[in-house]
Protein backbone atom coordinates (compact mmCIF):
# COMPACT_ATOMS: atom_id res chain seq x y z
CA UNK A 1 0.00 0.00 0.00
CA UNK A 2 1.61 2.99 -1.42
CA UNK A 3 1.90 5.67 1.56
CA UNK A 4 -0.04 9.26 1.69
CA UNK A 5 1.24 12.44 2.33
CA UNK A 6 -2.28 14.03 3.58
CA UNK A 7 -0.39 16.62 5.14
CA UNK A 8 1.97 17.52 2.38
CA UNK A 9 -1.58 18.07 -0.19
CA UNK A 10 -2.96 20.52 2.15
CA UNK A 11 0.19 22.52 2.49
CA UNK A 12 0.33 22.47 -1.38
CA UNK A 13 -3.35 23.26 -1.35
CA UNK A 14 -3.05 26.19 0.90
CA UNK A 15 0.06 27.64 -0.97
CA UNK A 16 -1.50 27.30 -4.06
CA UNK A 17 -4.75 28.98 -2.75
CA UNK A 18 -2.59 31.77 -1.18
CA UNK A 19 -0.91 32.45 -4.62
CA UNK A 20 -4.10 32.79 -6.65
CA UNK A 21 -6.20 34.39 -3.58
CA UNK A 22 -3.47 37.14 -3.21
CA UNK A 23 -4.36 40.91 -4.59
CA UNK A 24 -1.89 41.79 -7.65
CA UNK A 25 1.15 42.11 -6.60
CA UNK A 26 2.20 45.37 -4.62
CA UNK A 27 -1.29 47.05 -6.51
CA UNK A 28 -1.02 50.74 -5.43
CA UNK A 29 -3.91 53.37 -5.76
CA UNK A 30 -3.09 57.46 -6.43
CA UNK A 31 -6.00 59.19 -5.16
CA UNK A 32 -6.40 62.97 -7.23
CA UNK A 33 -4.13 65.28 -5.27
CA UNK A 34 -7.10 68.24 -4.16
CA UNK A 35 -4.02 70.36 -2.52
CA UNK A 36 -1.88 70.08 -6.27
CA UNK A 37 -3.29 72.44 -9.28
CA UNK A 38 -5.87 70.96 -10.98
CA UNK A 39 -6.93 72.10 -14.26
CA UNK A 40 -9.71 71.07 -16.16
CA UNK A 41 -10.33 73.14 -19.53
CA UNK A 42 -13.17 72.63 -22.33
CA UNK A 43 -12.36 74.85 -25.15
CA UNK A 44 -15.09 75.86 -28.03
CA UNK A 45 -14.18 76.74 -31.41
CA UNK A 46 -17.69 78.14 -32.92
CA UNK A 47 -17.56 79.96 -36.10
CA UNK A 48 -19.23 82.91 -34.32
CA UNK A 49 -16.94 83.05 -30.59
CA UNK A 50 -14.51 80.91 -29.20
CA UNK A 51 -14.51 80.40 -25.47
CA UNK A 52 -13.14 78.08 -23.10
CA UNK A 53 -14.55 76.65 -19.71
CA UNK A 54 -12.59 75.89 -16.80
CA UNK A 55 -13.01 73.89 -13.39
CA UNK A 56 -10.18 72.46 -11.03
CA UNK A 57 -12.75 70.08 -9.63
CA UNK A 58 -11.71 66.96 -10.73
CA UNK A 59 -11.92 63.75 -8.69
CA UNK A 60 -10.97 60.36 -8.51
CA UNK A 61 -8.35 57.71 -8.78
CA UNK A 62 -5.72 55.50 -10.38
CA UNK A 63 -5.01 51.97 -9.78
CA UNK A 64 -2.08 50.42 -10.64
CA UNK A 65 -0.84 46.80 -10.82
CA UNK A 66 2.46 47.81 -9.31
CA UNK A 67 3.97 50.04 -6.90
CA UNK A 68 4.73 52.89 -9.72
CA UNK A 69 4.03 53.46 -13.44
CA UNK A 70 5.72 51.60 -15.49
CA UNK A 71 5.96 49.98 -19.51
CA UNK A 72 5.04 46.66 -17.59
CA UNK A 73 1.65 48.46 -15.69
CA UNK A 74 -1.57 48.06 -17.82
CA UNK A 75 -4.50 45.32 -18.45
CA UNK A 76 -7.67 44.47 -16.17
CA UNK A 77 -5.84 45.05 -12.64
CA UNK A 78 -5.42 48.88 -13.51
CA UNK A 79 -8.60 51.17 -12.90
CA UNK A 80 -9.02 54.93 -13.88
CA UNK A 81 -12.07 56.80 -12.38
CA UNK A 82 -12.26 60.72 -12.75
CA UNK A 83 -15.20 62.83 -12.09
CA UNK A 84 -15.72 66.79 -13.13
CA UNK A 85 -18.15 68.63 -11.11
CA UNK A 86 -19.66 70.36 -14.03
CA UNK A 87 -21.54 73.39 -12.06
CA UNK A 88 -18.44 75.15 -11.19
CA UNK A 89 -17.08 75.38 -15.01
CA UNK A 90 -16.78 78.77 -15.32
CA UNK A 91 -16.64 80.34 -19.05
CA UNK A 92 -15.97 83.78 -17.87
CA UNK A 93 -19.53 85.10 -18.31
CA UNK A 94 -22.31 84.34 -15.85
CA UNK A 95 -24.67 84.48 -18.27
CA UNK A 96 -23.24 81.67 -20.42
CA UNK A 97 -22.41 79.39 -17.66
CA UNK A 98 -26.06 79.67 -16.83
CA UNK A 99 -26.50 78.31 -20.17
CA UNK A 100 -24.13 75.81 -20.19
CA UNK A 101 -26.10 74.56 -16.79
CA UNK A 102 -29.48 74.67 -17.52
CA UNK A 103 -29.80 74.45 -21.61
CA UNK A 104 -26.49 72.18 -22.34
CA UNK A 105 -25.18 69.94 -19.51
CA UNK A 106 -28.43 69.89 -17.22
CA UNK A 107 -26.24 69.48 -14.25
CA UNK A 108 -29.33 69.61 -11.64
CA UNK A 109 -29.94 66.19 -13.77
CA UNK A 110 -26.56 65.27 -14.02
CA UNK A 111 -24.16 66.96 -12.07
CA UNK A 112 -20.97 65.02 -12.97
CA UNK A 113 -19.09 64.28 -15.79
CA UNK A 114 -17.02 60.85 -15.63
CA UNK A 115 -14.60 58.59 -16.91
CA UNK A 116 -14.30 54.62 -16.01
CA UNK A 117 -11.15 53.24 -17.74
CA UNK A 118 -8.49 50.55 -17.76
CA UNK A 119 -4.54 51.37 -18.64
CA UNK A 120 -4.05 50.15 -21.81
CA UNK A 121 -0.09 50.77 -22.50
CA UNK A 122 2.59 52.79 -21.01
CA UNK A 123 5.23 53.64 -23.11
CA UNK A 124 8.19 54.92 -21.42
CA UNK A 125 9.69 58.45 -22.49
CA UNK A 126 12.17 60.58 -21.69
CA UNK A 127 13.55 62.27 -18.41
CA UNK A 128 10.80 60.03 -16.03
CA UNK A 129 7.97 60.69 -18.26
CA UNK A 130 5.45 58.03 -19.63
CA UNK A 131 2.70 57.97 -22.27
CA UNK A 132 0.15 56.25 -20.56
CA UNK A 133 -3.05 55.37 -22.96
CA UNK A 134 -6.25 54.69 -21.41
CA UNK A 135 -9.75 53.08 -23.02
CA UNK A 136 -13.01 52.95 -21.19
CA UNK A 137 -16.32 55.11 -21.12
CA UNK A 138 -16.94 58.60 -21.00
CA UNK A 139 -20.44 59.33 -19.21
CA UNK A 140 -21.63 63.30 -19.58
CA UNK A 141 -25.23 64.17 -19.65
CA UNK A 142 -26.30 60.40 -18.56
CA UNK A 143 -25.04 58.99 -21.85
CA UNK A 144 -22.32 56.97 -21.81
CA UNK A 145 -19.91 56.69 -24.44
CA UNK A 146 -16.25 54.19 -25.44
CA UNK A 147 -13.16 56.69 -24.96
CA UNK A 148 -9.76 56.59 -25.80
CA UNK A 149 -7.53 59.21 -23.17
CA UNK A 150 -3.80 59.58 -24.02
CA UNK A 151 -2.46 61.63 -21.05
CA UNK A 152 1.27 62.83 -20.59
CA UNK A 153 2.25 61.68 -17.27
CA UNK A 154 5.32 62.95 -15.23
CA UNK A 155 6.82 62.12 -11.91
CA UNK A 156 6.27 64.06 -8.93
CA UNK A 157 7.52 63.54 -5.30
CA UNK A 158 4.30 62.61 -4.08
CA UNK A 159 3.05 60.67 -7.14
CA UNK A 160 2.66 61.67 -10.71
CA UNK A 161 1.34 64.80 -12.84
CA UNK A 162 -1.13 64.00 -15.61
CA UNK A 163 -1.75 65.99 -18.89
CA UNK A 164 -4.08 64.49 -21.43
CA UNK A 165 -5.96 66.16 -23.98
CA UNK A 166 -8.97 64.40 -26.36
CA UNK A 167 -12.12 65.94 -28.39
CA UNK A 168 -15.69 64.93 -27.82
CA UNK A 169 -18.68 65.26 -29.66
CA UNK A 170 -21.49 66.96 -27.98
CA UNK A 171 -23.89 65.30 -30.26
CA UNK A 172 -22.29 61.85 -28.79
CA UNK A 173 -23.94 62.46 -25.70
CA UNK A 174 -27.43 64.15 -26.39
CA UNK A 175 -26.68 67.47 -25.57
CA UNK A 176 -28.28 69.43 -28.38
CA UNK A 177 -27.18 72.84 -29.50
CA UNK A 178 -29.74 75.22 -31.08
CA UNK A 179 -28.88 75.70 -34.97
CA UNK A 180 -30.31 79.05 -35.43
CA UNK A 181 -27.81 82.49 -35.28
CA UNK A 182 -27.33 82.44 -32.26
CA UNK A 183 -24.85 79.00 -32.20
CA UNK A 184 -22.01 79.72 -30.40
CA UNK A 185 -21.26 76.68 -28.63
CA UNK A 186 -18.73 74.15 -31.00
CA UNK A 187 -20.44 70.74 -31.56
CA UNK A 188 -16.67 69.75 -31.47
CA UNK A 189 -15.81 69.98 -27.91
CA UNK A 190 -11.16 70.18 -27.05
CA UNK A 191 -10.76 69.05 -23.34
CA UNK A 192 -7.58 69.47 -21.69
CA UNK A 193 -6.81 68.12 -18.38
CA UNK A 194 -4.16 68.71 -15.98
CA UNK A 195 -3.59 67.16 -12.49
CA UNK A 196 -1.92 65.52 -10.09
CA UNK A 197 -2.30 62.22 -8.15
CA UNK A 198 -0.96 61.25 -4.80
CA UNK A 199 -0.09 57.93 -3.99
CA UNK A 200 -2.72 56.51 -0.91
CA UNK A 201 -0.95 54.99 1.96
CA UNK A 202 2.60 56.77 1.37
CA UNK A 203 3.78 54.41 -1.82
CA UNK A 204 4.59 56.18 -4.94
CA UNK A 205 7.30 56.61 -7.98
CA UNK A 206 9.85 57.80 -5.30
CA UNK B 1 -1.35 16.18 9.91
CA UNK B 2 -4.07 17.98 11.43
CA UNK B 3 -2.42 21.01 11.79
CA UNK B 4 -1.60 21.26 7.89
CA UNK B 5 -4.89 20.48 7.06
CA UNK B 6 -6.20 23.40 9.62
CA UNK B 7 -3.92 25.62 7.86
CA UNK B 8 -4.84 24.33 4.54
CA UNK B 9 -8.93 25.46 5.77
CA UNK B 10 -7.55 28.77 7.36
CA UNK B 11 -5.73 29.94 4.43
CA UNK B 12 -8.95 29.41 1.86
CA UNK B 13 -11.74 31.01 4.90
CA UNK B 14 -9.12 34.29 5.07
CA UNK B 15 -7.85 34.71 1.69
CA UNK B 16 -10.78 33.79 -0.40
CA UNK B 17 -13.21 36.51 0.79
CA UNK B 18 -9.86 38.98 0.15
CA UNK B 19 -9.85 37.89 -3.17
CA UNK B 20 -13.21 38.82 -4.24
CA UNK B 21 -13.71 41.91 -2.17
CA UNK B 22 -10.45 42.95 -4.20
CA UNK B 23 -12.17 42.15 -7.19
CA UNK B 24 -15.42 44.05 -6.14
CA UNK B 25 -13.22 47.75 -5.52
CA UNK B 26 -9.90 47.56 -3.87
CA UNK B 27 -9.51 51.15 -3.81
CA UNK B 28 -10.06 53.68 -0.85
CA UNK B 29 -11.52 56.22 -2.98
CA UNK B 30 -14.61 58.04 -1.70
CA UNK B 31 -16.40 61.31 -3.32
CA UNK B 32 -14.62 64.25 -1.20
CA UNK B 33 -17.23 67.15 -1.31
CA UNK B 34 -20.79 68.37 -2.68
CA UNK B 35 -21.68 69.39 -6.15
CA UNK B 36 -21.18 72.94 -6.40
CA UNK B 37 -24.50 74.94 -5.37
CA UNK B 38 -26.39 76.70 -8.31
CA UNK B 39 -27.10 80.25 -7.98
CA UNK B 40 -30.80 80.55 -8.01
CA UNK B 41 -32.24 82.44 -11.05
CA UNK B 42 -35.70 83.67 -11.51
CA UNK B 43 -35.53 86.67 -14.10
CA UNK B 44 -32.62 86.18 -16.71
CA UNK B 45 -31.98 89.69 -17.11
CA UNK B 46 -31.59 92.18 -14.89
CA UNK B 47 -34.53 94.36 -16.16
CA UNK B 48 -37.73 93.75 -17.24
CA UNK B 49 -38.94 96.97 -20.19
CA UNK B 50 -38.28 99.05 -17.53
CA UNK B 51 -38.82 97.80 -14.42
CA UNK B 52 -35.50 96.01 -12.60
CA UNK B 53 -35.67 92.21 -11.90
CA UNK B 54 -33.54 90.50 -8.85
CA UNK B 55 -30.92 89.37 -10.86
CA UNK B 56 -27.31 90.82 -11.01
CA UNK B 57 -24.03 89.69 -12.80
CA UNK B 58 -21.30 87.56 -11.52
CA UNK B 59 -18.93 89.79 -10.11
CA UNK B 60 -16.45 91.86 -12.42
CA UNK B 61 -18.73 91.82 -14.91
CA UNK B 62 -19.70 95.01 -16.99
CA UNK B 63 -23.19 95.29 -18.60
CA UNK B 64 -23.56 97.85 -21.42
CA UNK B 65 -26.72 98.87 -22.96
CA UNK B 66 -28.49 101.16 -24.94
CA UNK B 67 -32.30 101.46 -25.46
CA UNK B 68 -34.69 103.29 -28.26
CA UNK B 69 -38.47 104.24 -27.13
CA UNK B 70 -39.94 105.36 -30.69
CA UNK B 71 -42.93 107.98 -32.19
CA UNK B 72 -46.53 106.71 -32.28
CA UNK B 73 -47.31 103.38 -34.04
CA UNK B 74 -50.37 105.05 -34.75
CA UNK B 75 -48.57 107.44 -37.09
CA UNK B 76 -48.55 105.15 -40.14
CA UNK B 77 -46.82 104.96 -42.66
CA UNK B 78 -46.31 108.68 -42.55
CA UNK B 79 -44.39 108.78 -39.76
CA UNK B 80 -43.04 104.89 -40.66
CA UNK B 81 -45.34 103.85 -37.43
CA UNK B 82 -43.01 105.79 -35.45
CA UNK B 83 -39.66 104.69 -36.15
CA UNK B 84 -39.13 108.12 -37.72
CA UNK B 85 -39.14 109.19 -33.91
CA UNK B 86 -39.10 111.44 -32.25
CA UNK B 87 -36.61 108.84 -29.98
CA UNK B 88 -35.88 108.89 -26.68
CA UNK B 89 -32.84 106.92 -26.29
CA UNK B 90 -30.83 105.57 -23.26
CA UNK B 91 -27.27 104.24 -22.53
CA UNK B 92 -26.36 102.86 -19.44
CA UNK B 93 -23.15 101.11 -18.11
CA UNK B 94 -23.48 99.00 -14.72
CA UNK B 95 -20.55 96.59 -12.60
CA UNK B 96 -20.75 94.56 -10.20
CA UNK B 97 -18.25 94.46 -7.71
CA UNK B 98 -19.46 91.28 -6.54
CA UNK B 99 -22.40 88.35 -7.79
CA UNK B 100 -24.30 90.34 -5.72
CA UNK B 101 -24.12 94.02 -5.91
CA UNK B 102 -24.85 95.98 -9.13
CA UNK B 103 -24.03 100.04 -9.86
CA UNK B 104 -24.43 101.62 -12.72
CA UNK B 105 -25.44 104.81 -14.56
CA UNK B 106 -28.60 105.66 -17.34
CA UNK B 107 -28.25 108.37 -19.45
CA UNK B 108 -31.40 109.08 -21.30
CA UNK B 109 -31.96 112.53 -23.79
CA UNK B 110 -35.76 112.75 -22.38
CA UNK B 111 -34.56 115.74 -19.76
CA UNK B 112 -31.40 114.54 -19.81
CA UNK B 113 -31.94 112.31 -17.26
CA UNK B 114 -28.95 111.09 -15.83
CA UNK B 115 -29.32 108.31 -12.87
CA UNK B 116 -26.76 106.78 -10.33
CA UNK B 117 -28.04 103.56 -9.21
CA UNK B 118 -27.53 100.52 -7.54
CA UNK B 119 -28.85 97.19 -6.71
CA UNK B 120 -27.92 94.53 -4.13
CA UNK B 121 -29.10 91.01 -4.16
CA UNK B 122 -30.62 90.57 -0.54
CA UNK B 123 -32.41 87.03 -0.48
CA UNK B 124 -32.59 84.14 -2.64
CA UNK B 125 -34.01 80.58 -2.24
CA UNK B 126 -33.86 77.80 -4.54
CA UNK B 127 -36.57 74.84 -4.29
CA UNK B 128 -39.94 74.13 -6.04
CA UNK B 129 -40.44 77.63 -6.31
CA UNK B 130 -37.03 79.84 -6.65
CA UNK B 131 -37.09 83.33 -4.97
CA UNK B 132 -34.96 86.39 -4.90
CA UNK B 133 -35.45 89.28 -2.89
CA UNK B 134 -33.39 92.61 -3.72
CA UNK B 135 -33.30 96.04 -3.14
CA UNK B 136 -32.73 99.29 -5.95
CA UNK B 137 -32.14 102.86 -5.32
CA UNK B 138 -30.78 105.30 -7.25
CA UNK B 139 -30.63 109.64 -7.56
CA UNK B 140 -31.57 111.44 -10.69
CA UNK B 141 -30.68 114.81 -12.81
CA UNK B 142 -32.74 116.05 -15.41
CA UNK B 143 -30.08 118.02 -16.52
CA UNK B 144 -32.34 120.05 -19.59
CA UNK B 145 -34.79 122.12 -18.35
CA UNK B 146 -37.72 122.72 -20.47
CA UNK B 147 -37.65 126.63 -22.53
CA UNK B 148 -39.07 128.82 -19.93
CA UNK B 149 -39.66 126.70 -17.00
CA UNK B 150 -37.69 128.25 -14.33
CA UNK B 151 -39.43 126.20 -11.90
CA UNK B 152 -37.91 122.99 -13.40
CA UNK B 153 -33.95 123.84 -13.21
CA UNK B 154 -35.22 124.58 -9.18
CA UNK B 155 -36.52 121.07 -9.00
CA UNK B 156 -34.35 118.90 -11.50
CA UNK B 157 -33.14 116.30 -9.04
CA UNK B 158 -35.23 112.80 -8.35
CA UNK B 159 -34.79 109.73 -6.27
CA UNK B 160 -36.12 106.42 -6.22
CA UNK B 161 -36.10 103.06 -4.07
CA UNK B 162 -38.01 99.95 -4.89
CA UNK B 163 -37.82 96.56 -2.96
CA UNK B 164 -37.88 93.40 -5.77
CA UNK B 165 -39.75 89.92 -4.86
CA UNK B 166 -39.26 87.76 -8.23
CA UNK B 167 -40.42 84.27 -7.84
CA UNK B 168 -39.86 81.10 -10.77
CA UNK B 169 -43.26 79.11 -11.05
CA UNK B 170 -43.38 75.94 -12.63
CA UNK B 171 -39.71 76.19 -13.74
CA UNK B 172 -40.63 78.84 -16.94
CA UNK B 173 -42.84 81.80 -15.50
CA UNK B 174 -40.80 84.44 -13.92
CA UNK B 175 -43.01 87.07 -12.05
CA UNK B 176 -42.34 89.79 -9.88
CA UNK B 177 -43.30 92.83 -7.60
CA UNK B 178 -41.49 95.89 -7.25
CA UNK B 179 -43.04 98.38 -4.33
CA UNK B 180 -41.42 101.68 -5.26
CA UNK B 181 -40.73 105.37 -3.64
CA UNK B 182 -40.49 108.19 -5.66
CA UNK B 183 -39.35 111.18 -4.18
CA UNK B 184 -39.85 114.09 -6.67
CA UNK B 185 -42.22 112.37 -9.19
CA UNK B 186 -42.94 115.69 -11.05
CA UNK B 187 -39.80 118.02 -11.77
CA UNK B 188 -42.07 120.49 -13.26
CA UNK B 189 -43.94 121.32 -9.59
CA UNK B 190 -42.09 123.99 -7.75
CA UNK B 191 -41.92 121.72 -4.69
CA UNK B 192 -40.84 117.89 -4.62
CA UNK B 193 -43.08 115.70 -3.30
CA UNK B 194 -43.25 112.14 -2.90
CA UNK B 195 -45.10 108.91 -4.80
CA UNK B 196 -46.05 106.07 -4.17
CA UNK B 197 -45.68 102.73 -7.10
CA UNK B 198 -45.75 99.47 -8.04
CA UNK B 199 -44.22 97.45 -10.50
CA UNK B 200 -45.51 94.14 -11.75
CA UNK B 201 -44.06 91.88 -14.24
CA UNK B 202 -43.69 88.46 -15.60
CA UNK B 203 -41.96 86.28 -18.22
CA UNK B 204 -42.61 82.94 -19.72
CA UNK B 205 -39.67 81.28 -21.17
CA UNK B 206 -40.28 79.05 -24.17
CA UNK B 207 -37.45 77.94 -25.26
CA UNK B 208 -33.61 79.21 -23.73
CA UNK B 209 -33.56 81.36 -26.47
CA UNK B 210 -36.78 83.35 -26.52
CA UNK B 211 -39.05 84.42 -23.76
CA UNK B 212 -42.15 86.86 -23.68
CA UNK B 213 -42.52 89.70 -21.15
CA UNK B 214 -44.75 92.01 -20.06
CA UNK B 215 -44.85 94.90 -17.09
CA UNK B 216 -47.47 97.43 -16.03
CA UNK B 217 -46.42 99.71 -13.38
CA UNK B 218 -49.31 101.44 -11.36
CA UNK B 219 -48.32 105.19 -10.35
CA UNK B 220 -49.48 107.92 -8.39
CA UNK B 221 -51.41 109.99 -10.21
CA UNK B 222 -48.87 113.19 -11.48
CA UNK B 223 -50.03 116.62 -13.24
CA UNK B 224 -49.63 115.69 -17.65
CA UNK B 225 -48.69 111.97 -15.92
CA UNK B 226 -52.48 110.77 -15.33
CA UNK B 227 -51.25 106.78 -16.48
CA UNK B 228 -49.88 104.04 -15.71
CA UNK B 229 -47.04 102.40 -17.81
CA UNK B 230 -47.21 99.25 -19.57
CA UNK B 231 -44.96 97.09 -21.97
CA UNK B 232 -45.00 94.06 -24.18
CA UNK B 233 -42.72 92.25 -25.58
CA UNK B 234 -40.27 89.43 -26.83
CA UNK B 235 -37.08 88.67 -25.46
CA UNK B 236 -34.15 86.76 -27.34
CA UNK B 237 -31.02 85.69 -25.21
CA UNK B 238 -27.48 84.58 -26.19
CA UNK B 239 -24.20 83.75 -24.50
CA UNK B 240 -24.11 87.61 -23.49
CA UNK B 241 -26.59 89.58 -25.13
CA UNK B 242 -30.55 90.38 -24.18
CA UNK B 243 -32.29 91.72 -27.25
CA UNK B 244 -36.01 93.45 -25.88
CA UNK B 245 -38.37 94.64 -28.83
CA UNK B 246 -41.17 95.73 -27.06
CA UNK B 247 -44.49 98.15 -27.24
CA UNK B 248 -45.19 100.57 -24.16
CA UNK B 249 -47.17 103.80 -23.88
CA UNK B 250 -43.92 105.63 -22.27
CA UNK B 251 -41.42 106.73 -24.48
CA UNK B 252 -39.71 107.98 -20.63
CA UNK B 253 -37.26 104.40 -19.21
CA UNK B 254 -35.39 105.85 -17.00
CA UNK B 255 -36.58 104.93 -13.30
CA UNK B 256 -37.23 108.25 -11.58
CA UNK B 257 -40.08 108.74 -14.44
CA UNK B 258 -41.48 105.36 -15.36
CA UNK B 259 -42.14 105.64 -11.57
CA UNK B 260 -43.61 108.40 -11.96
CA UNK B 261 -46.28 107.58 -14.52
CA UNK B 262 -46.87 108.70 -18.42
CA UNK B 263 -49.11 111.02 -19.98
CA UNK B 264 -51.04 108.69 -22.35
CA UNK B 265 -52.84 105.95 -21.76
CA UNK B 266 -52.08 102.08 -22.83
CA UNK B 267 -54.43 102.27 -26.15
CA UNK B 268 -54.09 100.78 -28.76
CA UNK B 269 -53.31 104.40 -30.75
CA UNK B 270 -51.07 105.43 -27.77
CA UNK B 271 -48.34 102.58 -28.07
CA UNK B 272 -44.45 102.97 -29.39
CA UNK B 273 -42.18 100.48 -30.74
CA UNK B 274 -38.78 100.19 -28.43
CA UNK B 275 -35.99 98.01 -27.98
CA UNK B 276 -33.43 97.80 -25.37
CA UNK B 277 -30.28 95.52 -25.86
CA UNK B 278 -27.71 94.72 -23.06
CA UNK B 279 -24.26 93.50 -23.32
CA UNK B 280 -22.06 91.50 -20.87
CA UNK B 281 -18.46 92.96 -21.03
CA UNK B 282 -15.71 90.99 -19.36
CA UNK B 283 -12.11 92.83 -19.35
Amino acid sequence: MRPTNRGGRAIVLAALTGVFAAPPLAAQEYQVDLNAERTVRFISRASIEEFDGVTDKIDGYVLIDGPALSADVGGDDTEIYLEVDLASIDTGIGLRNRHMRDNYLEVQRYPYASYRASIVRVTAGPGGAFRVDSRGAMTIHGVTRPVEIPCDVTPEARGYRARCSFQVLLTDYQIEIPSIMFLKLSNEIRLELDFAVAAVGGGGPQ
Amino acid sequence: MKRSIFLAVATAVVLVPLTVSGQDRPTRWQRRGQPTAIPVTVFHSTQSANLPTAETLAGGEWLFEISHRFGLIDSGTGGFYGLDGPVVNRFGLAFAPTDRLLIGVLRSNAFDNVELGAKARLFDSGGAVPVIVAVAGGIAWNTQAPEGDPGFEDNETQAYAQVILNALVGGRLAVGVVPSWVRNPDPFATTADNALAIGLNGQIYLSELVSLFGEWVISDEQAGLGHDTGSFGIELETGGHFFKLLVSNSQRMNPSQVLSGTSSPVAANQLRFGFNITRILTF
